[in-house]
Parts: C-alpha cells; sequence; structure tokens
C-alpha cells in the first residue's frame, strides 16, 4: 500500500516516548522503533534524555516521525511506551490530548485518575509473557515493539529485516526467531486489547535514497568517504561512536583505529600520522578537547592537517556527561598558545556532519593545518533521517603535498617556504630528496630553529596569510525564510531542526522571518553575516548555552548597526530547544 | 667512520663538555653501521636540551612539544612502519611530563626506539629537580634538597612490556653506538637509559661519579631474555649496569594492528570509493 503523502489527511506528525530504567533497552527499541517508520517512509528523528549511569537510572527516548522533513523531538508527546511506574508517573500528563499510553498491566494502577479523559490508556502482558514464554525479561522490549506496530500499523516484515540486520553476526538464528516470535506476540496482543478506532494508522510510503544514522555515524562514514585511514581517540560520551564505528570497518580500506592512553596522545599521535602522510583524525569532548588545547597549536605551529571532531555535550568539567549543549563554541577558536590559523565547521544536520567531514579534510590539507568538526550531543547521539549523499562525486584534495617524482625538478625544497599565498609544499617522510624537520619552536623556512626577530616576523605572517588561500573553499552559511524578513535569526548546529520548525509556525501566521546558519563558525562569515542584516529590525541569535557565546563573537566580528536590536535566546538546561520555545521568542519579539 | 657525515647537519651547541655531544656522535655512528638511509630516518624530540637534536642529526626530524615524544613517533611508525622511528627524549620529557605515553609504548610494544638523555635535572630551564634526580638533590628548584626517591624508567618500562632495555653512559661513546644500533634493529618497542652528565646543573652526578658507579656488562648479541636477571641488575644500589639488560621477541603493536604491513597507511593512493562508501550506507537503510 503506497500512498502520495499530500493527499494524506490523518496523522502527519507523531512522537513516541519511550521511558524506563537504563538497562530496559529503552535505546534498543527506539532505535529500531525509528528505523521502523523511517522504513515505512517518515522522516524519523531521535531525542535521548539518558543518565550517566548503566544500569537501574530513569531513562527516557522520544522518537518522531513526520511526513515532512524534521529534525528535532517537537514540542509535545502521542504516545507513551512506559517500562515501569515511574515512567507513567513522570510523563502520562505530558501527553497530547487524545495520547495513548501503553505499559504493563502490573503497572497501571499507578496511571493518573486524570489522565482517562484525556488519554486512552493500554495495559498488556509484557515483563510476565517475557519471562515465561520467551525466557528473559529483555523480551518485552519486542513485544512492545509488536504493540506498537499494531497501533501504528507498521510492516511487520519491516522489522524482521531490521532485527535480522542487527543481530545476524551476533546472535544465533534461535535467537532471532525467539525475537520475531515476541513481536508477533505483542501484535496479536495489539490486536486483542486494541479497538480498531483507537489505532493511528500511519501511511506506509517508500523510503527510496533516505538513510536514518546519528552526526557520530555521519561524521565516520564521511571520514572514511575523505580518505582518513589512521584515527586516535580515547573513550568519552558523547564522541566515542565516532572511532567505535570506524574501529572494525577501517580496516577493509587499508587503515586502523587506534585507542590511546588519553587526548594528548590522541591528537599527538593524529598529527604524527599526518605528518607521515596519513589522513588522520581524532575525536573528543568536554574535558578530552580541554587536554588537545596543547597540541592544538602544535598543528598550527608545524601546519601539520589533522582534523578533530568535538561532540560538545554539558559542562563545566565533567559537568553531565550525556547531555547536550553549545558550551564550547569558543574553545577551539580562541583557545591553546599563542596565535595560529583555524579553521571550525559547524554541521547543522546529518548530512551536514557527513560532507563537512570530506571538505574537513581537503581544507586540512589545503592549508596545511587543524580543521575542527564541531556538533553536539544531540547532533551526535540521535538519529535524524537524510537523504542518501553520492549522487555528485566527492573529491580528495591533498594541497601543496608532493610526491617524489614532483619534488625532483623542484631546485631547492624548503618545507616552510614562504609564498605568496603563505602555503608551502610539503613532502612526506621517506622522500628521498626531501629530508627536513618539522619544528614546534620558531623556525625558519627551512625548517631549522631559529630566534631571529625577522624570520619570526616573516613567518608569522605566512602561516595567518594561508587562511586568506582557502576562503573561496569555504562553506557557506545557508539562509531559510524569507530574504525580506526584518526578523532575524542567528544560530548554527543542532538547534537548526527546532528554529526551522518555529519558523513554519511563523510562515503559517504569515509572520516573516529569516534564519542564517553558520556554517564556517571560524574564520568568521563576517562579510555574509552583514550582507544578511542589511534589512533586520530584530535579531535573535540562539544557542545552547549560558553567556551567549555566538553572540559574543558576533559582536566582535561583525559591526553591527546601533539600530539593530538584538537579543540572545540561551539555554543551558542540558536540552535543546523545542520549536514552541525559539517560536514564543520570536513571536515575543515581533 | 666515513658514514657518519652522512647524519650531520648543523654544528651543535651545548655546553662544552655536555653528554649530549657523545650522544650525537654515537647516534650517527649507529645509523651509518646500520647502513640507514636519511630520508627513511625519523628523529622525534621533546623539550628540553635534546631537543635540538634534529637540528644537528640529519634525517626527517619532528621537534614536538615536551613530553608527546611517544604519541608523535607512534603515529608516524603505525601509517609507514617502513620508516626507522627514534624518539629522543630526556628524563623530565620521558619520565615526568611524558610518563603515560611511555609506557603504553612500552606495553604496546610499538617499533620505535625511545632514547631517553638521562641527565638527572631539568637542565633548559636552569636546573630544577627532576624525577631521576638523587634523593637530596639540592637545586633552584629544591633548595632543602629533593625528598622523593628518583625513579627508574628502565624499571617501569620492564613491568610495562618493553622488550628492548638497555642502558648506556654518554662517556662511552663506543658501548653507546653498539646499544643504539641493537635497539635499531630490535622488532618492537626498546628503551635506551643514557646517564649523561649536565656539565652546568649537576655537580653530583659527574663523568667521574658514573665511572666509580658504572659498570659494563660483558655481553654478546644474544637475546637476555631474563626479567629477572634484568631486574637485579636495574635495582643494586648505587651501580648502574651497562648493556642490553633485557631483549625479547614478541610481534609489534603495528605487525598486529595494521591490516597490511606491505601496504603503509601513508602511501595508499587515497581516491573517492563512492561504490564501497554506498554498500557501508545501507547499514543506515
Amino acid at each position: 500500500m503506497k500512498q502520495d503523502p499530500s493527499f494524506w489527511t490523518g496523522i502527519r506528525d507523531i512522537s513516541i516516548l519511550i521511558g524506563g530504567k537504563a538497562g530496559d533497552g529503552v535505546l534498543f527499541t527506539g532505535n529500531v522503533l525509528a528505523k521502523l517508520l523511517k522504513r515505512q517512509g517518515w522522516w524519523a528523528v531521535t531525542y535521548r534524555d539518558f543518565p550517566s549511569n548503566i544500569r537501574g537510572e530513569a531513562t527516557q527516548y522520544t522518537v518522531r516521525a513526520s511526513l515532512d522533513t524534521v529534525e528535532n523531538r517537537g514540542d509535545a508527546v502521542d504516545i507513551l511506551l512506559a517500562f515501569d511506574c515511574e515512567a507513567i508517573h513522570k510523563h502520562s500528563l505530558r501527553l497530547n490530548r487524545g495520547g495513548v499510553v501503553l505499559c504493563d498491566g502490573a503497572d497501571a494502577a499507578v496511571l493518573p485518575a486524570s489522565a482517562g479523559e484525556n488519554l486512552a490508556s493500554f495495559a498488556f502482558p509484557l515483563r510476565q509473557p517475557a519471562r515465561q514464554q520467551f525466557g528473559r525479561e529483555i523480551y518485552k522490549n519486542m513485544i512492545a515493539l509488536g504493540v506498537l506496530s499494531y497501533l501504528l500499523d507498521l510492516e511487520l516484515s519491516n522489522l524482521e529485516a531490521i532485527i535480522r540486520d542487527i543481530y545476524i553476526k551476533r546472535k544465533s538464528e534461535e535467537v532471532i526467531k525467539l525475537n520475531l516470535a515476541a513481536a508477533k506476540f505483542g501484535w496479536e496482543q495489539g490486536q486483542r486489547l486494541i479497538p480498531p478506532e483507537e489505532c493511528w494508522p500511519l501511511p506506509r510510503l517508500s523510503d527510496e535514497g533516505r538513510l536514518i544514522l546519528s552526526g557520530d555515524e555521519a561524521i565516520a562514514l564521511g571520514a572514511l568517504a575523505a580518505g582518513c585511514r589512521f584515527f586516535a581517540a580515547y573513550p568519552i560520551c558523547p564522541a566515542s561512536e565516532i572511532w567505535q564505528w570506524l574501529a572494525p570497518r577501517i580496516k577493509a580500506f587499508g587503515g586502523a583505529v587506534v585507542q590511546v592512553e588519553d587526548e594528548l596522545a590522541a591528537l599527538n599521535m593524529a598529527i604524527g600520522a599526518a605528518f607521515a602522510g596519513a589522513r588522520a583524525m581524532t575525536s573528543t569532548s568536554g574535558p578530552g578537547a580541554s587536554l588537545m588545547m596543547e597540541a592544538f597549536s602544535l598543528a598550527g605551529m608545524t601546519e601539520t592537517p589533522v582534523v578533530v571532531a568535538h561532540v560538545q555535550r554539558v559542562g563545566p568539567s565533567t559537568g553531565l556527561p550525556t547531555k547536550t549543549q553549545q558550551g564550547d563554541i569558543l574553545q577551539w577558536i580562541f583557545g591553546s598558545h599563542g596565535e595560529f590559523p583555524r579553521v571550525v565547521l559547524a554541521p547543522g544536520g546529518v548530512e551536514e556532519c557527513f560532507h563537512f567531514t570530506i571538505a574537513a579534510f581537503n581544507l586540512a590539507e589545503k592549508y596545511q593545518g587543524p580543521v575542527i568538526i564541531l556538533t553536539d550531543l544531540d547532533m551526535g547521539q540521535n538519529l535524524r533521517t537524510m537523504v542518501m549523499p553520492g549522487s555528485e562525486p566527492w573529491t580528495i584534495d591533498r594541497g601543496r603535498l608532493l610526491s617524489a617524482s614532483e619534488l625532483e625538478p623542484l631546485k631547492k625544497f624548503r618545507r616552510y617556504e614562504i609564498t605568496p599565498d603563505g602555503i608551502s609544499p610539503r613532502v612526506i617522510p621517506g622522500t628521498p630528496a626531501g629530508v627536513h624537520v618539522v619544528e614546534s619552536v620558531e623556525h625558519d623556512e627551512s625548517g631549522l630553529r631559529s630566534e631571529d626577530p625577522g624570520v619570526r616576523t616573516r613567518m608569522m605572517e605566512k602561516r595567518m596569510r594561508k587562511i586568506k588561500a582557502i576562503e573561496a573553499d569555504l562553506i557557506p552559511p545557508l539562509i531559510f525564510g524569507d530574504q525580506e524578513a526584518e526578523l532575524a535569526i542567528l544560530s548554527l548546529g543542532s538547534t537548526r531542526g527546532p528554529i526551522l520548525e518555529a519558523m513554519k509556525r511563523c510562515h503559517q501566521e504569515d509572520r516573516k522571518v529569516k534564519f542564517f546558519q553558520v556554517r564556517t563558525l571560524w574564520p568568521f562569515p563576517s562579510q555574509e553575516v552583514n550582507h544578511f542584516l542589511k534589512n533586520v529590525r530584530r535579531l535573535l541569535v540562539v544557542e545552547n548555552n549560558y553567556t551567549g557565546q555566538l553572540m559574543t563573537l558576533l559582536q566582535s566580528q561583525v559591526r553591527i548597526d546601533s539600530g539593530l536590536e538584538m537579543e540572545g535566546l540561551r539555554k543551558y538546561s542540558p536540552d535543546n530547544f523545542t520549536p514552541q520555545e525559539v517560536y514564543k521568542a520570536l513571536t515575543g519579539m515581533a | 667512520m666515513p658514514g657518519r657525515d652522512l647524519f650531520t647537519l648543523l654544528r651543535p651547541t651545548w655546553c662544552p663538555g655536555c653528554g649530549l655531544y657523545g650522544i650525537l656522535e654515537a647516534l650517527k655512528r649507529a645509523a651509518s653501521s646500520l647502513g640507514l638511509d636519511p630520508a627513511s630516518v625519523v628523529l622525534v624530540t621533546g623539550i628540553g636540551c635534546h631537543g635540538r637534536f634534529p637540528n644537528y642529526f640529519r634525517s626527517y626530524g619532528f621537534h614536538g612539544l615536551h613530553g608527546r615524544v611517544m604519541p608523535i613517533a607512534s603515529g608516524i611508525k603505525m601509517v609507514n612502519p617502513d620508516l626507522t622511528v627514534i624518539g629522543l627524549s630526556g628524563d623530565g620529557d620521558a619520565y615526568s611530563i611524558g610518563l603515560n605515553h611511555l609506557l603504553h609504548a612500552a606495553r604496546r610494544n610499538i617499533g620505535i626506539l625511545a632514547v631517553v638523555v638521562n641527565n638527572r635535572v631539568f637542565a633548559l630551564t636552569q636546573g630544577q629537580a627532576s624525577p631521576t634526580s638523587p634523593q637530596g638533590f639540592v637545586s633552584i628548584s629544591t633548595p632543602f634538597g629533593t625528598v622523593e626517591p628518583p625513579l627508574d624508567g628502565l624499571q617501569l618500562a620492564l613491568s610495562a612490556g618493553a622488550t628492548f632495555l638497555a642502558r648506556g653512559f654518554s662517556g662511552e661513546v663506543g658501548h653507546l653506538t653498539h646499544l643504539i644500533a641493537r635497539g635499531l634493529k630490535h622488532r618492537g618497542f626498546g628503551l635506551i637509559d643514557i646517564l649523561s652528565p649536565c656539565v652546568t646543573h649537576n655537580k653530583i652526578n659527574t663523568y667521574d661519579w658514573y665511572r666509580e658507579h658504572s659498570e659494563i656488562l660483558d655481553l654478546t648479541n644474544n637475546l637476555q631474555p631474563d626479567k629477572n636477571q634484568a631486574w637485579h641488575w636495574l635495582t643494586q644500589p648505587d651501580k648502574f649496569f651497562l648493556g642490553v639488560l633485557f631483549e625479547e621477541e614478541r610481534e609489534s603493536f603495528e605487525e598486529l594492528v595494521l591490516p597490511d604491513l606491505n601496504q603503509p597507511i601513508a602511501h595508499l593512493d587515497l581516491k573517492p570509493e563512492p561504490e564501497k562508501i554506498r554498500q557501508l550506507m545501507e547499514i543506515f537503510r
């Protein structure tokens, strides 16, 4: 049954919240559900709210699906799948009118009395049949997925395919069959207990050419596409998924992932590998990024192309390791000692995580220095649906890296030769005629240490000049909305989802709004912002932090007209914005 | 020795009498005795008086940060195992700020020769006590003498899993040349701790002091895979045994981790491979 979404007058958008305890399999259930919705042809997105804990603490995962592109969890919940009493208590009153609560029959007594008027609730046998019929309580997840599949009319054959994909290498056929039997049992329970008029049948559409993945996975995939063949990293939430995804797959591309002793080693090792000729990368977050600040300037001084992905989490200090924030926007722009050129890219969606990672490696080798991909936990760990990339083939540009045969005709090779654009020829160790020294101390053109004031001045200017040479290659900002609007938003990264949705609401009310999505965070797109602000009277700078780091940057890089009313929408609770919060700020301003 | 000049770059400017002169000479002689090509050698150094080595020893060189010699050297070795990678450090660099890295490099048995110039003092920063300074060492930073006992990098590396351990003395250039050459031929991770007088800041551990407190072991080129014997040599009070103290054959980190030793990562011909990437995308369907 394939339907054209434009004719569909039923449900266009649905949010399902799964609540339970860490260790319950909430993440597994949510990920399978998101994939199931995506295969049904819907745009699916997830939002995790997990504690930094392996077992026992309350955890919740929202899965949202829409017929339109969607990149955020939305404002409210339609369906609650509660794995325990606490989840019913905590979330059932947050449901939209007409929402549905699904829970275990054993927990049904705690359903709030007031819920009855606005909500439908269905209690199922979950844990008991999981234990008794299928042998382990964890099968409750498959039973619940079966119930949900019935409620939403999701295709069971898709569920089977997804379970097979997940388990094919790790579990026996017997276990797979048991999982599928549990799902079928759930479906039958749904059929038995949910009257047809209470069902929410979602149309089945084509998902051709779409993928569902996290930002971390998209960065890992982008790294492989870019030719990254060496990755050194230390475990940290929420960035480990990048190299953990690569670890089993990079070998087939001739590369290696190394788990190192700390983040000092991670970036230094990537720098060593890049110096020796590899496309090398590391990833980190929070305290790990602070440790990398030391080697960051080493990459700048030695002019070594290296890529760092920083998936921001709540700070300061250990902060909240499993919660999202944009509190490190300025860290890579102004961090580390001394002055050196750097590039910071800020993807606003999973497709950009993929493409920007490829761009990061090309930029790094072209200007011979560090490139940072700055995302956050919401982008890094949650799933989003994207159009499959690859229709336009990407390129690998290694800049002025010379092979032995390219080096030969040169009369003299000087690693730090002063050139008009500041970018010097580079060769890798092992090249016969290219023997040279790479120096963290100030050095002359050949790489030898020098304290001569003239040399220092010229080398400083040479390094800083390089950034100009790649200006044309930097990723331009994206501008959304009505070009003529006097009300505008400037933001970056994962806030794009709630912002675009809030703008849609404004559009429905004929309010004109436009949005500048900063994509190259550094060098800051001052000219483009200037142009964007021409007719703007009010500007809302949206960012997930306390001090307004993006606004600080904007104020330092752009001459702001005194007539412009600028306001910051900031959130430093450990959550991304909801569309409603952005909408309220916009309409409160207008 | 004829070939040694192949490895000569600039004239060093260390204090007259510094142990580093002997070490530079031994390194040049060892490299030429093995017939190495300067283009296939990478010398990584940290921060300290030793750090200038790449300006004096002609090969590919990377003068990095204080304490981070091992990770830089490891990155180089991992992407091009054909290169001879030497990580030269001082005692402050290797045993203080970079100790964590040293032990993990040893644990991995990565094919790097770590050479530590151990002058038992922070010399370039004007003479503070280092982790290997003798107990009671009076210095600009320890006016009442150090209270901590010195640590021994070789003991730590032995317990961490290093497969080649040697101690040399910069006053015995011939012996040291032999040790370095053996270390360079070793398959996995090697550490050579070189006792090296600092004539300016360490007036206790002088050339004469070391001669009185050391003994050259009469050892052949055979493996010395006896950990107990190594431990015995390393723990004699007031006595440094010079020679190869421990050596065993074990697969190196790069041999175990890299998919193809004949196809170094550094030499991969990088092209977009849309078909292979598209196949991987199926995981996200």
